[in-house]
């Protein structure tokens, strides 16, 4: 709790700000009112606290206020003592980021949507859906949040505040993801930063695509390639495969006019412990075994 | 753990590129070189997504995007294979009453927007920079939106995670397809050492 009266005070400056200031002479004090400049106040630890907290099994530190349902004992200076709950679906329990839930109750959504120009200081706005989850696993629906001192209490705006909060979080990790994005303030530079990545990354598979295609006849031969590049890539990390993939590549020199479709002979027998594409070739039909023996030549030349 | 499902993605992808090659080829002989591009960047881009096995709305969208053309449908099912639990999310009429939806929604917010504009043509100017800020955001989240498959119908929240998960895929995309483009630059080199 006192952590979070600290926390309170602290104050973000944005570049994105700074931009605004050399087009304009105003600068808000971040402070007022529900704009997102100031939602992004909050300091990252709490929005990150924010964020895992579903994941935990018991954020006991907000349950248990709630529960009490003392709220002037523990926070004397919130003044209008509202605590919203914010509804959360289960977490999505495969995602690499450990994300949180993202879709919000369709009534908190949809005040979400408005948008609010002017603060409504409402006393004693609760919300009524006040069911305080237990530590249930991962399925914690609710977040609780205060209101802080001198924001709008609504409980509309809380639950936006809180929405926000999770949206920046993400913006975090998507900052450190993408590369040179951690210097950058503001929301939107970086995603700036990352529609750039984005469209660059797929421009790259464009134009990837494009120079496979110039370099086969047809797209058949792209199966050995292919298939020597993963067991390369199998065998000793990325990038360095050039002396694993030159031997068994030559024997496409003996193919003019492209593979027949085979089946899957590599792909499927292929596991973590594959163990040499030299292996791999001498497995081939019978059809095919004239073609091993003289990429066995064509190594011994090499 | 990251690196533990991103070697595990890669291999699925390449997997399933392989086939999906494979399947085109059999297909048809004698392709130009922009419909083989077309081809290999498709099966590359189904390989992706379904590699992703539908735990993400990105993919999900991307495949379903991939269906509609008729003459992918048979490949995408083909990839897929017999184990495919895919089926389009909802019926044709369900989709066209869901853009109806989003777009009379859309309809909506903007006529609200013109309003409030109108209205408050002295905004308090405290607000000003804000709202430009707002503005800003908005129109990025818009771009991103159109460039993340299936973007438009999320929201922002679930946007920005669905932008994260596609950077990753991409990149691992872009990663194997570069690993073979040298693999083949190594050959041809070799070729031509050969015939030297």
């Amino acid at each position: 709790m006192e952590k979070r009266e600290e926390t309170c005070t602290e104050l973000f400056q944005f570049g994105e700000e700074s931009e605004i200031q050399s087009l304009m002479s105003v600068v808000p004090p971040p402070e007022t009112g529900n704009s997102f400049t100031a939602l992004l106040e909050l300091p990252p630890n709490q929005a990150v606290m924010l964020l895992h907290s579903p994941e935990e099994t018991a954020p006991d530190n907000f349950t248990s206020p709630v529960l009490l349902e003392t709220p002037n004992s523990i926070l004397p200076n919130s003044s209008p003592n509202n605590f919203s709950l914010v509804k959360q679906e289960p977490v999505d329990s495969d995602s690499v980021h450990n994300s949180s839930p993202n879709m919000s109750d369709p009534v908190i959504s949809k005040s979400t949507k408005r948008k609010e120009r002017e603060k409504n200081v409402k006393s004693a706005a609760k919300k009524s859906k006040s069911i305080a989850n237990e530590t249930d696993g991962d399925k914690l629906p609710y977040v609780h949040v205060r209101a802080r001192r001198g924001q709008a209490t609504d409980s509309h705006s809380i639950a936006e505040r809180a929405r926000r909060e999770k949206i920046n979080a993400r913006m975090k990790l998507l900052r450190e993801l993408v590369p040179g994005c951690s210097k950058i303030t503001g929301t939107a530079m970086v995603l700036d930063e990352i529609i750039n990545h984005v469209q660059s990354l797929q421009r790259q598979v464009e134009f990837l695509s494009m120079r496979l295609a110039a370099l086969h006849p047809n797209i058949d031969i792209n199966l050995d390639n292919i298939i020597s590049a993963e067991s390369g890539s199998l065998m000793d990390g990325n990038g360095n495969f050039a002396g694993m993939v030159s031997p068994p590549l030559s024997n496409q020199i003996w193919q003019p006019d492209g593979l027949t479709p085979q089946p899957l002979w590599g792909v499927e027998e292929m596991n973590p412990n594959f163990i040499t594409p030299e292996n791999s070739l001498l497995s081939y039909d019978s059809s095919r075994s004239s073609v091993s023996l003289h990429t066995n030549q064509l190594k011994m030349e090499l | 753990m990251k690196m533990h499902t991103s070697s595990k993605l890669r291999k699925e992808f390449i997997k399933k590129w392989v086939k999906g090659l494979q399947i085109c080829c059999s297909s048809k002989k004698n392709m130009d070189i922009l419909e083989r591009k077309k081809k290999i960047k498709l099966c590359a881009d189904i390989a992706l997504a379904s590699a992703k096995n539908e735990t993400t709305l990105w993919s999900i969208a991307l495949i379903s995007e991939a269906k509609k053309d008729d003459e992918n449908k048979i490949l995408v099912d083909n990839l897929l294979g017999p184990e495919s639990r895919f089926k389009p999310r909802m019926t044709n009429r369900q989709m066209i009453a869901c853009h109806k939806r989003v777009r009379s929604k859309k309809i909506l917010k903007k006529s609200r927007h013109v309003c409030q504009k109108m209205k408050k043509m002295g905004p308090p100017k405290s607000n000003l920079a804000a709202y430009i800020a707002k503005k800003l955001v908005k129109r990025r989240t818009q771009v991103l939106k159109r460039l993340v498959p299936g973007g438009e119908s999320m929201d922002k929240f679930s946007l920005i995670k669905e932008a994260l998960d596609y950077i990753l895929s991409l990149r691992i995309q872009v990663d194997v397809m570069r690993t073979l483009v040298n693999a083949n630059e190594v050959l041809n080199q070799s070729d031509s050492k050969i015939y030297n």
